[in-house]
């Protein structure tokens, strides 16, 4: 099959494959982004029991497998009476995975804030949430574009594992082992669905380089 | 109590009694008193190692003490928490490096502390975070960022910066250290100015300068101890201890 009767025959299901896994990208990077941001917080703060729940949840999710990690989820947590639906497991997974790898990129960038600034700070009287508002969030998000752009490629590349569950519709995986299944697209029916992933990521990183370059810090 | 009450009473502004603290097996402040009046300017001089940034920066709880007592107006220091916050928001600091907030414009540097902590307006703020920049002769650079500005620049707007509180007292913990020698006097400058308006001041310096002619009482350190302290010609001119006489040598001759 030539790449003209592959796009012509199922040119439509890549494309929803392309947008099912634009939209799931999105949605988890923006879980990720806000989890990362507490779990950073729970592993700065003052009080040692946070610390140590923020610490074990970033080794947790960091060092697990995403295909094992989406099996607990999709078929070991029914058992305990927790049925998601299969998108909503794919993108618990990313979001569980994803915020571990951000939390440790906000980390780096939290030490490149330097303890003098946050003396400053506490001289002026002001508390550890506002600390954290004002001081370290903007910086530690301003510093992390870079790798936080390479965090939302890895995102993307992770709900990839949606073709492990039946997902309707399909992300761009999945639309692979379909048109394999029903025809010989071979090679050439990876080669689309990889066409579309290097294409997102090369905006992304278009983007992130611009937004990086606007919003970076003189030191 | 109220300031007008700790005024009258004449309960000094900054006080410690009998602190101590150590670094594991380093004994960084022995026994350290001190009494700041109202007004006063200390400066506090020592060898590098003599504790006397330690002390500076134990008054606002920078550092713990491990026992002992700094009373701020007749209170102590409290241990943690807001109430924490809220005294060390009546004492302005100035840092070595400045620590200027490096994403935030000079006129936000100015105007975090009042509109965060005193809950100020953000016009109200803005009018007073200029009235201060001008004063220390940086208003010119209020919407640029730290790192575009000189160190000596940087650390006038750190002074703003403390004064944007209206501190009580203001430590200084080596301010100039870190500046090229040209920019030095322009902050010493502001600093005189400030002792004009009658700040309360603990400035630990190496400016001996300074120290003559703006301070009222000389504090010598070394070793983690208060060796001597007098009125500064006494203490240039006449010093007792024969630790403040080597390390008076030791700075001149060049």
């Amino acid at each position: 099959m030539g790449l003209s009767e592959l796009l012509s025959t199922y040119g439509e299901k890549y494309l929803q494959g392309l947008l099912a896994t634009w939209s799931m990208t999105a949605v988890s990077f923006v879980f990720v982004m806000m989890l990362a941001v507490l779990v950073t917080v729970a592993r700065v703060s003052p009080y040692r029991p946070l610390r140590v729940v923020g610490d074990l949840y970033v080794q947790v999710f960091r060092n697990i497998p995403g295909v094992a990690l989406l099996i607990i989820i999709a078929y070991a947590l029914p058992e305990l009476r927790i049925v998601l639906d299969w998108r909503t497991c794919v993108i618990v997974t990313t979001i569980l995975l994803g915020s571990a790898f951000g939390s440790e990129n906000f980390m780096s960038g939290i030490n490149t804030i330097g303890v003098g600034q946050i003396e400053a700070a506490r001289s002026l009287g002001l508390t550890f949430t506002q600390i954290i508002r004002r001081v370290v969030i903007p910086q530690a998000l301003r510093t992390t574009v870079l790798p936080m752009t390479n965090l939302l490629i890895a995102v993307m590349l992770t709900t990839a594992l949606g073709s492990q569950v039946p997902l309707s519709p399909q992300e761009l995986t999945g639309v692979v082992s379909y048109v394999n299944t029903r025809a010989t697209g071979g090679i050439l029916a990876f080669l689309v669905s990889a066409l579309c992933y290097v294409g997102t990521a090369f905006v992304i990183s278009l983007v992130g380089n611009r937004i990086d370059r606007k919003v970076r810090i003189l030191r | 109590m109220s300031q007008e009450q700790a005024a009258e009473k004449n309960v000094p502004v900054i006080e410690l009694r009998h602190v101590d603290k150590h670094y594991g097996d380093l004994h960084v402040l022995r026994d350290v008193s001190l009494s700041v009046a109202r007004g006063e300017v200390v400066v506090i001089i020592g060898p590098s190692g003599s504790g006397k940034s330690t002390l500076c920066r134990t008054i606002n709880r920078l550092e713990t003490i491990d026992s002992g007592e700094i009373l701020i107006e007749g209170e102590p220091l409290p241990q943690e928490g807001r109430e924490l916050a809220r005294m060390r928001s009546e004492l302005g600091m100035v840092f070595q490096q400045f620590n200027l907030f490096a994403h935030m414009s000079i006129l936000d540097n100015v105007t975090l502390g009042p509109r965060e902590v005193l809950g100020q307006p953000k016009e109200e703020a803005e009018k007073y975070a200029l009235e201060l920049l001008a004063r220390v002769g940086v208003a010119e650079q209020a919407h640029k960022v730290p790192a575009q500005l000189s160190g000596g620049q940087q650390q006038r707007a750190a002074i703003a910066r403390s004064l944007a509180m209206r501190p009580k007292a203001m430590l200084f913990d080596e301010p100039t250290s870190a500046l090229d020698p040209e920019m030095i006097n322009e902050v010493l400058d502001v600093m005189v100015e400030l002792v004009r308006g009658g700040m309360t001041m603990i400035v630990v310096t190496h400016e001996m300068g300074f120290a003559r002619r703006v301070a009222d009482r000389v504090v010598f350190m070394a070793d983690g101890q208060i060796v001597e302290e007098g009125a500064p010609d006494d203490f240039f001119d006449h010093p007792r201890s024969q630790r403040a006489r080597d390390f008076l040598d030791s700075i001149k001759g060049h």
